[in-house]
């Protein structure tokens, strides 16, 4: 278990380089070690899943496990200290779940892929490579290497979909690259003013000489190295500026003159500078996210992006951007999200019930899926905006249950794509009469997207709800009426599926004339069911024992909870008394 | 002569030329095909004389005109590498290859270009400065119109020598002006940054103003890039390559000695306007280059322009006064050697072989060949800034240089550069990806099966590992950079 979760990341990055050895007319091999690279990673993560302790909590400097930590980029810059940045890698209750989620839906995108037939060698090249940097963007935990594998999501993507897409594929691999490359701009600009900023205090204190080589930093080191930094005793040619992600998260390493310590009393526009770099990093991942209004290159993604795409790009890498919010967003500025709690609620809100209004209005099913991608990604914006215990878990809990339901929802609309090559609703209708199984697939996964009990949609939602509805009086950074808002949500998602349902599979088997001729409607097949099986079930289980996931993120995410409310609560004074 | 040997390099690249030449005379084909490797085997020589440490002093020499520290020595060696990477395209080169007359001549006047921008970085006297400057324009004229029988070629020549000496004009008018209100040609010595102080602020800014036109015009910044694009369009490829980065690199290395006096004390301190002018001139020039690159249809003015915006880029780095800034733009610099030696060499290997002249005429050719279109990937990525390319890292030290500079000063000067530098990168790829968009997306390439030959292939190559290793290890060149700037100081 020593290098597992290395083992994690390039295991697909591996199978990628066999790939490339491999002849181009030698399609099975090549498929086959796209599977067993994808397989071998799930295997992983669920070793890792399985291995995981869930009752630790990382408050910034321990708790994370299987940490690995390398020096990787240290050098000085003359006056200004050292700059670093590490290959630092480590699971908390927070990522396990999305590295768990990573592993179960490559292996389903690859089981997909299996009919790909234009050019599989660089199809299944960039598939792999796409893999590796999900999959490291949930395990870095320095922000540099975060921000590597971020950006090296977009070009696979964005060849994945220009390519191998549907008939407006070039158009929406540009929107899709331009939009998240300006969001990762964003990223960058605050990436840049925090690092400036923040001093690892382990390196410093080595440099210092209050550590030997190899020691591990003490407490009351740790203590020391802060207390001289914020009394200005360190020299700056001895600060080690740093990446990682756990340092940004606490206040005092912030290096007392520059421009993002709480008490700088630095404004820009008549704002302190760390609420705008909150919004700039919050801007950055809600495109990702992606949230009302800057969500609409999502529809024309998913529309153009061939299945196994669409698949992998609403259920892990949508995840991405929630999953920085946790991350990053809120722990690092715990003083502006608590300043910004109404904004990003309100967001939510907002992505929930537009999200839904949009997909009533569809009538197109991929399209009709992608904008309930957008709805419920709302409740994780929701959830997160609360920060009380159960509406952090439940935006978990939801990232996670989406990532299996609406893989689920992709491949059904796949199933139906390949046999007639069209998914506009007005041209079936009885589709039950001819293919009973299918319609039973779509009914599961209708279902258990709008959250009904016994799915594991439904103990999201809940989650998130209650969360939301307490945060009024837990935290005083909500308020109800969102909640109640938001449930008119739940009420629109029935809506737009039931009708959905309603429309295209009950009533007397008809289909548009013009696809008569080509289509072959047949229901399942056995590789149809080999990847929705395995979802159904797990729609299933995570909807009837939500201790399996809850139990290993639970202590994480209430310790981390109580780290940004406490933070913030402190910083936010900082910051204000500082101003005047 | 005292110091002398800090000059071998020069020595050595002129000496090459006296050989170049007098081997020119004489009509055997073998003699003349030896050419190009006996100017390759000169600028071998001056790039093993540079790298050997210890080799060099640091004190002044030939009449105090030039100076040899750290920061010209690792010019000296980025220039040498110029010089070789454009041999190697030119030996490539198919036009290049046909041509009868002037081969000799053509290496040449690269050895002389190459010397004279040598003597741009060790310049510290304002008339040494505009000889050396002459020197490189000199020979860029006369690289240009290599390719007499070719129209373009004519037409580039002409408006790059107008332009040229029209600018020098300006850039030596500017220069007396300095020269009466300092009473000394030296523009790196104390006397001058003293003197500079005492006279007055609006000569010094209208002196500053003129000769920067001379200084901008070599690095094709605005306003002084409307040569650029044609020149692009008309002048053989190495050549191109060329310009894209050895003035402009030497450019950038006098910019940065001249303007260290101005904010020897602080960015806006003695001369705001001069500062302020700089900074709206880099803006300016990242704006233009960006946003008219975005409506170009040959993959040449494409890269004209974006090496405007890569001239905004630089001047926006040496803005960031108070950080030791010299070594991100050494290494930015190193890297932009490498990105526009490849994607020239793509250029070319498309434009010879497969007659790409718009962008339109990719369609489809990176599917067919794919080592060429992962190739162009990379370069075009590395050309944008994105992670894993070492381009990525070259812009990642700027932009922390300017967020310090910006934290210490609290300019907002600063933090525009940074935001609009960042902000138009976004710009940025949309233009760059137009060549893998044609080169993967649209049509698809339906031609008689031609091989690209495996020295291109090793050169692409080649051009290519250094973006990724200097990614992943930076402090490779950066810790060499900084040694070699902190030895000699």
């Amino acid at each position: 278990m020593d290098f597992i979760l290395s083992s994690l990341i390039f295991t697909p990055l591996l199978a990628a380089l066999a790939v490339m050895l491999v002849p181009g007319r030698l399609q099975l091999p090549i498929k086959g070690i796209a599977l067993a690279g994808a397989l071998l990673q799930m295997g992983l993560s669920l070793l890792l899943f399985l291995g995981f302790n869930g009752n630790s909590f990382a408050d910034g400097q321990q708790g994370y496990q299987f940490v690995e930590r390398l020096s990787w980029i240290n050098f000085s810059l003359g006056s200004l200290g050292r700059f670093q940045i590490e290959y630092f890698v480590g699971v908390d209750g927070i990522s396990v779940s999305m590295v768990l989620l990573t592993g179960i839906v490559g292996v389903i995108g690859v089981i997909s892929s299996w009919t790909i037939t234009q050019s599989v060698k660089g199809y299944f090249l960039l598939y792999l490579l796409l893999l590796t940097s999900v999959m490291g963007c949930f395990l870095a935990l320095d922000f540099f290497l975060f921000y590597l594998f971020f950006e090296f999501m977009l070009l696979p993507m964005y060849f994945l979909i220009g390519i191998w897409g549907g008939p407006k594929r070039e158009y929406a691999a540009i929107k899709f690259f331009i939009y998240t490359l300006v969001g990762s701009l964003f990223i960058l600009i605050a990436m840049i003013g925090l690092y400036t900023s923040v001093i690892d205090p382990q390196a410093t204190a080595l440099q210092l000489g209050l550590l030997e080589k190899g020691m591990q930093l003490t407490p009351e080191v740790l203590q020391q190295v802060q207390q001289m930094l914020q009394n200005k005793t360190i020299e700056a040619a001895d600060m080690v500026r740093t990446f990682s992600i756990p340092a940004m998260m606490d206040g005092a390493n912030f290096i007392p003159d520059s421009l993002l310590h709480t008490l700088s009393g630095y404004q820009l526009w008549n704002q302190p500078l760390r609420f705008i770099f909150f919004l700039l990093l919050f801007a950055g991942f809600a495109i990702k996210v992606p949230v009302v209004p800057v969500h609409t290159w999502l529809p024309d993604a998913h529309v153009e992006a061939p299945t196994p795409i669409s698949v992998l790009l609403a259920a892990i890498l949508l995840k991405v951007g929630g999953y920085g919010l946790i991350r990053i967003v809120y722990p690092v500025f715990p003083d502006a999200a608590a300043y910004f709690s109404t904004l990003v609620g309100g967001l939510g809100v907002l992505s929930i019930i537009y999200g839904a209004l949009c997909a009533l209005a569809m009538n197109d099913l991929k399209k009709l899926i992608a904008y309930s991608s957008v709805s419920h990604m709302g409740f994780v914006l929701l959830g997160v905006a609360s920060m009380t215990t159960e509406g952090v878990n439940g935006a978990i809990y939801m990232m996670f249950s989406h990532g299996i339901i609406s893989a689920m929802l992709f491949l059904l609309v796949g199933v139906i794509y390949d046999r007639t090559h069209n998914r506009l609703i007005q041209n079936f209708r009885g589709l039950a009469n001819e293919m009973p199984v299918y319609t039973s697939f779509v009914v599961v996964a209708f279902f258990a997207s709008l959250g009904l009990p016994g799915f594991s949609g439904f103990i999201s939602e809940l989650l998130v709800l209650l969360g939301s509805f307490s945060a009024s009086e837990a935290t005083g950074l909500l308020p109800r009426w969102m909640t109640v808002v938001a449930v008119i949500g739940l009420l629109l998602a029935a809506a737009y599926y039931l009708w959905a349902l309603q429309r295209m599979f009950f009533g007397k088997y008809w289909i548009y004339t013009d696809l008569r001729e080509k289509a072959l409607v047949s229901d399942l097949n056995l590789r149809e069911y080999l990847m929705l099986v395995p979802l159904a079930v797990l729609a299933v289980l995570f909807g009837i024992f939500p201790s399996l996931l809850l139990d290993k993120i639970g202590v994480a995410v209430s310790g981390f909870t109580k780290l940004v409310l406490v933070n913030g609560q402190e910083q936010l004074q900082g910051v204000l008394s500082s101003i005047i | 002569m005292a110091g002398a040997d800090a000059l071998l390099p020069e020595f050595l690249l002129v000496l090459f030329f006296l050989l170049l030449v007098t081997l020119d005379l004489f009509r055997s084909a073998t003699i003349k095909s030896m050419l190009p490797w006996l100017a390759l085997t000169g600028f071998f020589a001056s790039l093993v004389v540079q790298v050997l440490e210890g080799r060099l002093g640091q004190s002044p020499q030939f009449l105090n005109l030039l100076f040899s520290d750290g920061l010209a020595q690792y010019s000296g060696i980025l220039f040498s590498l110029v010089g070789i990477c454009t041999v190697l395209l030119s030996v490539l080169n198919k036009r290049l290859d046909e041509l009868q007359k002037g081969r000799g001549e053509y290496y040449a006047f690269l050895l002389l270009l190459v010397l004279g921008l040598n003597l741009m970085a060790k310049s510290v006297n304002l008339l040494m400065l505009f000889l050396a400057i002459e020197l490189v324009s000199i020979a860029s004229y006369i690289l240009t119109l290599t390719l007499k029988e070719n129209k373009r070629s004519i037409e580039a020549g002409l408006k790059y020598i107008l332009y040229g000496s029209l600018s020098a004009g300006v850039m030596l008018y500017g220069m007396s002006f300095l020269y009466g209100l300092t009473g000394t040609l030296n523009h790196t010595s104390e006397a001058f940054g003293l003197a500079l102080l005492q006279a007055n602020p609006l000569m010094v800014t209208v002196a500053a103003v003129l000769v920067f036109a001379g200084f901008l015009f070599k690095i094709s910044a605005a306003p002084f890039h409307f040569w650029a694009p044609d020149v692009y369009q008309g002048a053989p490829m190495p050549v191109v390559a060329l310009f894209s980065t050895g003035p402009k690199m030497a450019g950038i290395l006098v910019i940065l000695r001249f303007i260290a006096p101005f904010f020897a004390t602080g960015p806006a301190s003695a001369f705001p306007d001069v500062w302020l002018l700089l900074g709206i001139l880099a803006i300016v020039t990242l704006v233009i280059g960006n946003f008219t690159a975005l409506r170009q249809q040959t993959p040449r003015r494409l890269l004209a322009y974006s090496s405007v915006s890569h001239a905004g880029f630089l001047l926006a780095a040496l803005l960031a006064v108070g950080t030791n800034y010299t070594s991100g733009v050494l290494f930015y610099l190193t890297v932009l050697l490498f990105m526009n030696f490849g994607i020239f060499l793509v250029l070319q290997l498309a434009e010879d072989e497969f007659k790409v002249t718009k962008l339109t005429d990719f369609h489809g050719l990176g599917r067919f060949y794919p080592f060429l279109g992962t190739m162009a990937l990379v370069y075009l990525l590395s050309l944008t800034g994105l992670p894993p390319f070492a381009g990525f890292m070259g812009k990642l030290f700027i932009f922390t240089n300017l967020w310090e500079a910006y934290n210490h000063t609290n300019d907002t000067m600063l933090l525009v550069l940074l935001v609009s530098g960042i902000l138009l990168t976004g710009v940025a790829l949309f233009y760059y990806i137009k060549i893998p968009f044609y080169l993967f997306f649209k049509g698809n390439y339906r031609e008689e099966n031609l091989v690209i030959s495996l020295s291109n292939k090793l050169l692409l190559a080649l051009f290519g590992l250094p973006l990724l290793v200097l990614f992943f290890k930076p402090d490779l060149l950066t810790e060499w950079i900084e040694r070699l700037l902190t030895s000699t100081f």
